[in-house]
This record gives C-alpha cells, structure tokens and sequence, in this order.
C-alpha cells in the first residue's frame, strides 16, 4: 500500500507529512525521515498524521525511536491523527508519551 | 488453503483478504481495524521471526460463522508460539527508557476475542477470532 513520509522545515519546527499506511514494509520510510528531522536540529517536530489510514507497531516503533532519539527538550506532537490511528496508539499505552492534537 | 509469499511486501494481500473478509461478514469498522491489526502482526511475525525472511509460504484462509468470523495463517516455518513473545507494554516506564519488543504480539492479542496456536505435522497453525456482535 502506497505510504508517504514528507519532512518539510520551517524556522524551528520541522515537520513529517504522513499519509497511506504505516506498517512493517514502509516503516523504514518514516524512520529515515526521523533521522533526516533529528539532523535539522528543529526544537520541534511535528507529525501531521491526518491523511495516516493505518497504523501498526512497526509505525508504533518509530515514534518510540522518535522519542529516544531526540531526547526530553525537543517537543513532538501529533496531530489529526485518525480513529484507527489513535486507537492503536492508546492500545500501546503511548498516548501519555506524545502531545496529540485534533488539527 | 491460498497462499502467498512470505514476504513483507505480501502482507497487503492479507490486508486485502481481511478487508472482504470482514465486509462479507458485515463486521462494524472498528471490529474490521481489530482483524487486520492483529492479521498484519501475526502475518509479520511469522515471516520475520518464523521464516527469518527467508523463503516461504503463509497460507490464510477464514470464515464467517454465527457468533464469530476466524482467519488462520498456517506456515512450516520452525515452531512458533507468537504468544512467546508477548511482552505487556510497561506503561510505568517513561517512552524513552521503553523496551520495545514484543508489541505486535501485544496489540495482536489485545485486539482479538480469540486466539489459539498449534503446531501439527510440521506445521504451524494461528487461527484469530473476531465476534460479531457485541461492544465493539
């Protein structure tokens, strides 16, 4: 299934466009772009998830590796993220770990 | 039983058998997203941690019953109880200290009602379950 992941930056936001589905074969893809977004040194990141249809604990693993490897001070937030997308998030128990907004 | 190659890249056709799967059986989206979670996680188990992705086969059939609709998976791949693996999230541990293994199994089984494993003649045999009425 087609997946994108776009990081664009502006000032000291960088932010990673997702869209399609997020699994153990397009991982790699939203890992890069992570690595690409830490090399920015953005302050903060942010995840534009509503075109995001899917979500599995290979996408889940992204975020965690997001959160390790950018550390404490640099906020990450996730927003528009869908119902199946939210869920799977909730079902990991990572809610708590990243701001999620609505838009 | 069809089949198709254990691959990563193969795991769409299980999405897509899922999806008419669960459309045959009328179950509500919610219950649909629980199915192919879970089918997508066990199918990536297996070609990752079974068959170490190597070459093989995964054989997916399913069906609709009254109270329930059930997918199996079957492989040769060495003997393998995904529920081995499982490992409870520790949500006590802040994210950035977090293991992270083990959480395919973890949401797998969380999202299904029902789950057995066995191993017969070589073979290893997953069969999930979804019931159709109920909370969802």
């Amino acid at each position: 299934m087609a997946f994108t992941a776009t990081l664009s930056t502006d000032a000291d936001i960088a932010t990673i466009y997702l869209a399609g589905e997020l699994d153990a074969s397009t991982a790699p893809d939203f890992h890069e772009a992570i690595d690409d977004a830490a090399a920015t040194g953005a302050g903060r990141l942010v995840i534009q998830a509503a075109d995001l249809t899917y979500i599995a604990s290979a996408g889940l693993r992204a975020l965690v590796f997001a959160r390790q490897k950018l550390g404490d001070d640099i906020v990450i937030v996730i927003t528009g993220a869908t119902e199946p997308v939210i869920r799977v998030i909730r079902m990991a128990g990572l809610d708590r770990s990243f701001e999620m907004t609505s838009s | 039983m069809p089949r198709i190659p254990a691959s990563l890249e193969a795991l769409d056709e299980v999405a897509g058998y899922v999806h008419a799967l669960a459309e045959r059986a009328g179950l509500p989206a919610s219950r649909a997203h629980r199915l192919r979670l879970a089918a997508d996680e066990l199918a990536t188990n297996i070609v990752v941690h079974g068959y170490r992705e190597t070459k093989g086969e995964l054989g997916v059939e399913g069906g609709v019953e009254d109270e329930s609709v059930w997918l199996r998976f079957e492989d040769d791949a060495q003997p393998f109880d995904p529920r081995d693996g499982l490992q409870t999230p520790e949500q006590d541990v802040p994210v950035a200290q977090r293991r992270i293994g083990g959480l395919g199994v973890y949401l797998a089984l969380t999202a299904l009602d029902g789950f057995t494993y066995e191993r017969v003649a070589g073979r290893n045999i997953s069969t999930l379950r979804i019931r159709r009425d109920g909370a969802t």
